[in-house]
């Protein structure tokens, strides 16, 4: 069974500008393994989320290819999961109701609806709070809830935008330990959108870093370390990777 | 952190008396104001009683008109085309409103047209509806309808416009389909403005029967209040008056207490 094989080759976008296109994305090659998890890292503006926006099926390419198992990418499909900074939780539904929302389509039963729904919730440990609305949660249990409603869809491809940006840093940490648990469990092909160089490495097996726009790949790291990982456990590995990366994306200070 | 000890905010005695005046206590305490001007002006016989009638005289007139049955008639005559304009206008004003938002060819078909019809005040068509509908209550439906029609359809399709694109991303990354995604994310998300505008709506239906009521019909409160020009009765006319702001406004506030039960999820 390999599901969940993205491939990406020589993909450009460009947007309609006031002067003429602008391009947001120069060609770009990235394949993703089925069940593999990748950070993609970048300057702001570097593309990096126009790449996602591109593989979730939210932007038209302007060049190139866009695979999913051999099949051609043409717009947003519950396959292809995608986890916002910004939550994107539907406010007028209840937080069971979100994860509802997702398991509509499969049209299940009433009962076996709700059962799914819970237990989604459940593994997210926010059961207790199914019946409260977007508003009345904090930043990570809103973002709870959106892992929990996402995978209740059963993609096979998860993008995740900064997901955890807008979290301090107490909630991010335990945000990490929920998603590689659910990852693992799941193990749905992740591609990992952040400007965090940190999380990239504690969260991945791999690591691609892009240029400046208009960006590209320009180095892909490979991280094969058990996990939790913890930067000073790990530290001989990992702070020559995250002393090169942060090289990488800032390079004027190397030069200054 | 310690506790930086903030320095204490003096207010002066008479802001600090209002602010304890919550609830009804406000509004009560302006129209208790208002009141006693409106006595102490009257009752220093500056203006002739019949121009500027006296608050008691008022209440006489209310009384009066309470006795001889023609209020109860009159409140229920236009209620009753205030209720039903409203109704036939929201209607079709979220109906369009929807599909302006939604389908591209209705939008080019209808919104210029309907944006150039905005301007025209209700009072203007009045001539118009008389001469279609007759006296009767096709005009008086026909003219509230129009004007409530025009500003829901207007927010409506504001709303449908300033939808957050995300919600309709999540929506088709998890795989709605384009009905389930209209019904339960499309309406939802533009509902507040929808609302808005149906509380636009009904403080317009008022303005706009009351413009029909005046020239062109034989019941209504709009009508009693002609007619009580005809007598010179002024105090027939306050009291009208203030029984129609007084219906706008617990009208207005039920439609608000409606509304945000609606949309509960909208805070502020």
């Amino acid at each position: 069974m390999s599901s969940g094989h993205v491939r990406v080759d020589h993909l450009s976008i460009t947007f309609a500008g006031k002067q003429g296109p602008v391009t947001a994305l120069a060609p770009t090659t990235l394949h993703l393994a089925p069940g593999s998890f990748t950070a993609l890292i970048g300057p702001s503006g570097c593309g990096k989320s126009t790449l996602m926006n591109a593989i979730a099926g939210f932007v038209q390419p302007a060049g190139g290819a866009m695979t999913l198992d051999n099949t051609e990418i043409t717009g947003p499909s519950p396959d292809v999961g995608v986890i916002f900074q910004q939550y994107a939780l539907f406010p007028w539904f209840t937080a069971l109701g979100n994860v509802k929302f997702a398991l509509k389509r499969l049209g299940l039963p009433r009962a076996e609806l709700h059962d799914r729904a819970m237990a989604a919730l459940e593994e997210v440990n926010l059961a207790q709070h199914a019946a409260k609305f977007p508003g009345q949660l904090s930043g990570g249990m809103k973002q709870r809830v959106a892992i929990a409603r996402t995978f209740a869809a059963g993609p096979k491809v998860l993008l995740m935008d900064e997901p955890f940006a807008a979290l301090d840093a107490q909630t991010r940490i335990v945000m990490h330990h929920l998603l590689t648990d659910i990852w693992q469990k799941h193990r749905a092909t992740v591609l990992f959108v952040t400007h965090d160089v940190d999380e990239a490495l504690l969260l991945a097996d791999r690591v691609c870093v892009m240029s400046q726009a208009p960006g590209r790949i320009i180095r892909d790291y490979a991280l094969d370390l058990p996990r939790p990982r913890s930067l000073r456990a790990q530290a001989d590995v990992l702070l020559p990777i995250r002393d090169e990366i942060i090289t990488l994306l800032h390079p004027t200070h190397a030069d200054a | 952190m310690a506790d930086v000890p903030q320095p204490r905010r003096v207010r002066p005695k008479l802001a600090m008396g209002l602010a304890g005046a919550t609830g009804l206590g406000r509004p009560l305490l302006s129209f208790g104001f208002i009141l006693t001007l409106w006595i102490a002006v009257t009752g220093a016989g500056l203006v002739p009683e019949q121009i500027f009638p006296s608050p008691l005289s008022v209440w006489q007139a209310t009384v009066e008109m309470a006795a001889n049955g023609t209020l109860a008639t009159d409140l229920a005559v236009s209620m009753r085309r205030a209720a039903i304009g409203f109704g036939i206008g929201s209607v079709l004003g979220v109906t369009l409103g929807l599909l302006t938002g939604r389908v591209a060819l209705v939008r080019a078909l209808l919104n210029p047209f309907l944006t150039l019809l905005r301007p025209i005040p209700a009072i203007a068509l009045v001539p118009v509806a008389i001469v279609w509908f007759g006296i009767g209550e096709g005009s008086k439906y026909f003219v509230v309808s129009y004007t409530v029609f025009l500003t829901v359809w207007f927010n409506t399709h504001h709303g449908m416009e300033y939808i957050p694109d995300i919600y309709l991303r999540a929506s088709r990354s998890l795989g709605a389909s384009r009905m389930r995604e209209f019904l339960t994310v499309v309406i939802p998300a533009a509902a507040p403005h929808i609302v808005a505008g149906l509380r636009l709506g009904v403080a317009l239906a008022f303005l706009s029967l009351v413009a029909a009521e005046l020239s062109g019909a034989s019941s209504g409160l709009g009508h009693r209040l002609q007619e009580a020009r005809q007598y010179i009765r002024t105090d027939r006319m306050f009291a009208l008056l203030i029984i129609l702001g007084a219906l706008g406004a617990t009208v207005d506030l039920i439609v608000q207490w409606v509304g945000r039960k609606l949309v509960h999820w909208q805070q502020g």
